[in-house]
C-alpha cells in the first residue's frame, strides 16, 4: 500500500517549518502563531494559516541537528526539565528565528508547558505590538466545558475579524466542516479495521492521519478525502483475506499509550514489530471518537468545534482529563484492540502521565494486564537510547510470558 | 529579631506554621468543629467559611520523605511540593480533615485528588476546582459556576445552607485578614523593618492554618506590639524580594537573613498573592464577587496566560514601595509555569538594571550549602562587595 499520508505529512512537515520559520509569502494569507492547538478548520475557512509553535518545535526534535536544538533550547534557560519539545520551540522564539505573525493565539491546552510556551509568546518583546488573543481549555468534559470552548472559539473568529477587517463566511465554514466531517467518518471507518487480528495495517498510518487531521491546513482537501477512502478499501480487503503488516508475524498486541515521538516510531516500535512480532495496534494519537461537526446551526457548530477540541485532540485527550477517562480509554482500547499488553512510555516532561502510574498500574494488575511504566523522553532519545528502550520492552515481554 | 521572638503571640503562630495540625485544630475538633483542607490559593476561603468550616492550605511542612507518594508520582518528574504534600496524605497527616478541596493549579496538583481517591487514604468529602487559564467575561462566568458546584457539594455533604449572607460575612472576615497582611506588609518598608522575612512567612502561613476569627485577633494583637516597640538600628547588605510559587518554610528567608540581608517582600503563592486587594463586599451575588476578584483582579498564577503584565506591575511596583536592591527568583524543579514566569521577568529586570538571581529547588531544600553560595555571591555581587 502507497502510504500517500507518509507523503503528505512529510509535505505538510516541510510546509509548517516554512510558514513558521520560512520567509513571508502572500499567499498563505494573514498569518496566526500560537503555543499549541486551534481548530485548524477554523483558519481554512478563513484563509489565514495557523502555525502550532508546539508542533514546530516537537518537529524539529525529528532533525538531523535536533541534539543540538534541544541544547540551544535548554541553554535558553527556562526550566531545566520543560519538555524538550518545547524547549526547541522556546529557542525559535529567542532566538529571532521566526517569522513575525499577523494575531498570536494562545491556548493552556493541554499541560502546564503549554501555558509556559504561551506566556513566552505573549511576553516576548519584539512581538508585544501584535493583537492576541488567549483561551482557556478547561479540564472537564462536559456539555456545559464544550459549550464554554465553542464561545471561546466563536471569540476567537471575531478576534480575527477584528483584526484583519474581514468578516469570517459562514458558508465556507460550512462546506470545511462538511469535507471534514467526510474524513473524519473514514478514519473512524479505518480505526474499526484496525481491530481485526492480525493487524491490517501499519500503526504509522492512523497516527499521521490523526495528527495531519489536527494540524494540518493542506488536509481539507478532496485529495486527502480519496486518499481516505483508498486506504480504508485496502484495508478492508487485508482484513477480509485475514492479512498482516507485510512482512511482520504478529505475537504481541499492544498499546502505546502516548504520543508515539519523533524517534520512538521509526526505531524502537519498528524495532519490536520486526524481531518481535510485537505490533503497536494502537496509540493516543490515533485513537479518536472521530465525532462529526453538528452542521445544524452556527451555534451546534461552535458547540461541536469545543467538544472535538477538548476530546478529539490527542493530547488534550491524554493530558487535560481526568484519571479516570485516561484508565477507561486504555480498557476501552485494550478490550477493542485485543492488546496483550500496555506500554507507558510515561514522556519525562508529561507530568500528567506521571503523576498517574501508580492507578494505571494497579488497575492494569487488577484486570490482568502486563504493563510497563518506560519513562522515555519522546524528542530526546539521548534521554534514554532507543537500544536501551527495545531491551526493557523485550524484558517486560518475557517476564509476561508474551514472549 | 529579639521582639518578636519573645512574643507570645508570634511563639503561637510560628508554632502553627511549623506544624501540620497544632493545637487550635485540636481544640477545634473536640468542639465539634471541621476542617477542610485545600491547594492553590484560588480555592476560595469565603465558601468554606461560609459553610462553617476552618480552611486550611494543605502543605508538607515537616515531611522527610516523599516515598509512598513516589509511586504515584514519578520522582524526577513532578514537583516536590506536590509529592511532599501528597505523602502527608498518605502517611495520615491529614486525617484530620472533614472535606478536601483541590484546585486545578497545576498539572501535578490536580491529579492530587485523582489519586487521593484511588488510595487508602480516606476522606469524607473530595472535590475538585478548575481554574481558568485565560482572564474575561466567560472566564469569571465559568469559575462562577465552578463555585457555584463547590457550594453546592459542600452543602449536599455537610446538610447546611450556605446562605448569600453567610458568604458576604465571610468575605468580610477574609478582607478584614488580608487587610491586617498588607499592614504587617508595610511595616517592611521601613528602613529596620520590626519583622523579618522568615519571621513573615510564619505568621502569613499561619493565617491560613486556623480559624479565621482567631487569627484576626491574633494579628492585632503582633501588629500593636510590632508598632508600639523601637527597633533595633540594623545595616542590612540588601533587601530583597523572592517571587515564585510555593513558598510556605522559611529555608531561603533563613538563607539570606542569615548571610545579612534581609527579604522586605515577595511575590509567592503562600504570601503577598494571597493578600493582594479585597474581594467586592457587597452587590447580589458573593459568588460573582469571588470570582471577579480571582479571575480578573488577581490571575497571579504563571497558569494564567494572561498573568505577565499584573506580574511584571506588581514587581516592579514593589520594587519601588519597599527598596528592593534585588530579586531571589525561586522555582521548584519540575514547575514550568513559574520557570517560564522568572524567565521573562528576568529579561526585564536586566533591563531595568535590578539583579536577579534564580534558583531551583525542591520544595525541601537538600542542598542548603550550594544555595548558601549562589545567595552569598549574590549579594555580594550587588553590594559590590564593599560590606
Amino acid at each position: 500500500m502507497i502510504n500517500i499520508y507518509s507523503q503528505l505529512m512529510s509535505a505538510a512537515n516541510k510546509s509548517l517549518f516554512g510558514l513558521t520559520l520560512g520567509p513571508q509569502n502572500e499567499s498563505d494569507g494573514p498569518f496566526i502563531i500560537g503555543n499549541g492547538d486551534f481548530f485548524i478548520e477554523i483558519p481554512v475557512a478563513f484563509g489565514c494559516s495557523f502555525s502550532d509553535l508546539t508542533l514546530t518545535g516537537a518537529m524539529g526534535t525529528g532533525l538531523p541537528n535536533a541534539a543540538e536544538l534541544i541544547d540551544k533550547g535548554t541553554e535558553v534557560g527556562v526550566e531545566s526539565r520543560l519538555c524538550n519539545g518545547i524547549k526547541v520551540a522556546t529557542y525559535y522564539l529567542e532566538a529571532g528565528l521566526l517569522k513575525t505573525p499577523d494575531m498570536i493565539i494562545t491556548t493552556n491546552s493541554c499541560c502546564d508547558a503549554m501555558d509556559t510556551l504561551g506566556n513566552l509568546l505573549n511576553g516576548y518583546k519584539p512581538w508585544a505590538h501584535i493583537p492576541r488573543f488567549n483561551m482557556h481549555a478547561p479540564h472537564s468534559y462536559d456539555d456545559a466545558s464544550y459549550e464554554y470552548m465553542g464561545k471561546q472559539l466563536r471569540q476567537a473568529v471575531t478576534f480575527m475579524e477584528d483584526v484583519t477587517g474581514r468578516k469570517m463566511d459562514m458558508d465556507r465554514l460550512r462546506e470545511v466542516c462538511i469535507e471534514s466531517n467526510k474524513q473524519c467518518q473514514l478514519l473512524l471507518e479505518f480505526q474499526e479495521l484496525k481491530k481485526a487480528k492480525p493487524c491490517p495495517a501499519e500503526p504509522d498510518l492512523a497516527r499521521e492521519g490523526a495528527e495531519f487531521k489536527n494540524w494540518s491546513k493542506d488536509r481539507i482537501s478532496p485529495q486527502v478525502t480519496e486518499w481516505l477512502e483508498v486506504l480504508v478499501k485496502e484495508t478492508e480487503q487485508q482484513v477480509k483475506e485475514k492479512k498482516g503488516i507485510d512482512g511482520v508475524d504478529e505475537k504481541i498486541r499492544f498499546l502505546w499509550q502516548d504520543l508515539a515521538g519523533s524517534w520512538a516510531s521509526g526505531t524502537l516500535l519498528a524495532r519490536l514489530q520486526k524481531e518481535l512480532g510485537a505490533v503497536c495496534v494502537m496509540d493516543y494519537v490515533s485513537f479518536g471518537t472521530w465525532t462529526p461537526v453538528d452542521l445544524s446551526s452556527e451555534e451546534t457548530m461552535f458547540t461541536s468545534f469545543g467538544k472535538r477540541f477538548l476530546l478529539e485532540d490527542p493530547m488534550n485527550r491524554q493530558a487535560l482529563h481526568t484519571t479516570d477517562l485516561f484508565c477507561n480509554d486504555i480498557l476501552q482500547i485494550v478490550n477493542d484492540f485485543s492488546c496483550d499488553a500496555v506500554i507507558l512510555p510515561a514522556h519525562i516532561a508529561h507530568r500528567d502521565t506521571n503523576s498517574r502510574i501508580k492507578v494505571v498500574r494497579d488497575m492494569c494488575h487488577e484486570k490482568g494486564i502486563p504493563c510497563l511504566v518506560l519513562g522515555i523522553d519522546i524528542w530526546d532519545k539521548r534521554y534514554m537510547t532507543p537500544d536501551v528502550a527495545y531491551d526493557r520492552v523485550k524484558t517486560f515481554f518475557e517476564i509476561s510470558g508474551l514472549l | 529579631m529579639d521582639l518578636i521572638k519573645n512574643s507570645e503571640v508570634f511563639r503561637k503562630l510560628s508554632g502553627i506554621a511549623g506544624s501540620i495540625n497544632n493545637p487550635v485544630i485540636d481544640k477545634l475538633k473536640k468542639d465539634g468543629g471541621k476542617v477542610a483542607g485545600y491547594t492553590c490559593s484560588f480555592v476560595p476561603e469565603e465558601i468554606l467559611i461560609a459553610a462553617g468550616l476552618m480552611p486550611f492550605r494543605i502543605r508538607g511542612t515537616g515531611s522527610k520523605s516523599a516515598d509512598l507518594a513516589n509511586d504515584y508520582f514519578q520522582a524526577a518528574n513532578i514537583c516536590s511540593m506536590v509529592r511532599h504534600c501528597f505523602n502527608h496524605i498518605l502517611t495520615g497527616e491529614y486525617d484530620f480533615l472533614d472535606a478536601a478541596i483541590i484546585g486545578g493549579g497545576c498539572d501535578a496538583n490536580r491529579h492530587i485528588l485523582d489519586n487521593w481517591e484511588k488510595s487508602d487514604a480516606k476522606i469524607p468529602f473530595l472535590h475538585r476546582i478548575f481554574f481558568p487559564h485565560a482572564t474575561g467575561d466567560l472566564m469569571v462566568e465559568y469559575f462562577r459556576n465552578q463555585l457555584a458546584d463547590m457550594k453546592a457539594g459542600i452543602e449536599k455533604h455537610f446538610g447546611v445552607e450556605i446562605t448569600d449572607e453567610k458568604i458576604w460575612n465571610a468575605i468580610k472576615l477574609c478582607n478584614e485578614a488580608r487587610d491586617l497582611q498588607k499592614e504587617l506588609y508595610s511595616l517592611r518598608k521601613a528602613d529596620n523593618p520590626p519583622i523579618t522575612g522568615a519571621e513573615t512567612v510564619d505568621v502569613i502561613v499561619a493565617g491560613n492554618s486556623m480559624p479565621k476569627e482567631e487569627y484576626i485577633a491574633d494579628l492585632k494583637t503582633l501588629l500593636n506590639e510590632l508598632k508600639s516597640t523601637k527597633t533595633e538600628e540594623k545595616n542590612y547588605k540588601a533587601r530583597l524580594m523572592i517571587i515564585g510559587p510555593c513558598h510556605d518554610d522559611t529555608s531561603m528567608c533563613d538563607i539570606i537573613e542569615g548571610l545579612g540581608g534581609i527579604t522586605v517582600t515577595d511575590l509567592t503563592c503562600f504570601g503577598a498573592k494571597i493578600i493582594y486587594g479585597r474581594v467586592k463586599n457587597s452587590g447580589t451575588d458573593p459568588l460573582q464577587a469571588i470570582a471577579e476578584y480571582q479571575v480578573q483582579d488577581r490571575p497571579f498564577c504563571p497558569k494564567n496566560l494572561g498573568a505577565h503584565p499584573i506580574i511584571s506591575k506588581t514587581v516592579f511596583e514593589n520594587i519601588k514601595d519597599y527598596k528592593v536592591d534585588g530579586i531571589i527568583g525561586q522555582n521548584m524543579l519540575c514547575c514550568d509555569t513559574w520557570g517560564g514566569e522568572l524567565y521573562i521577568l528576568n529579561k526585564e529586570l536586566k533591563e531595568a538594571g535590578i539583579p536577579m538571581l534564580r534558583i531551583e529547588r525542591e520544595y525541601i531544600p537538600d542542598s542548603i550549602g550550594q544555595i548558601q553560595t549562589r545567595v552569598q555571591a549574590f549579594l555580594e555581587t550587588i553590594t559590590g562587595g564593599t560590606q
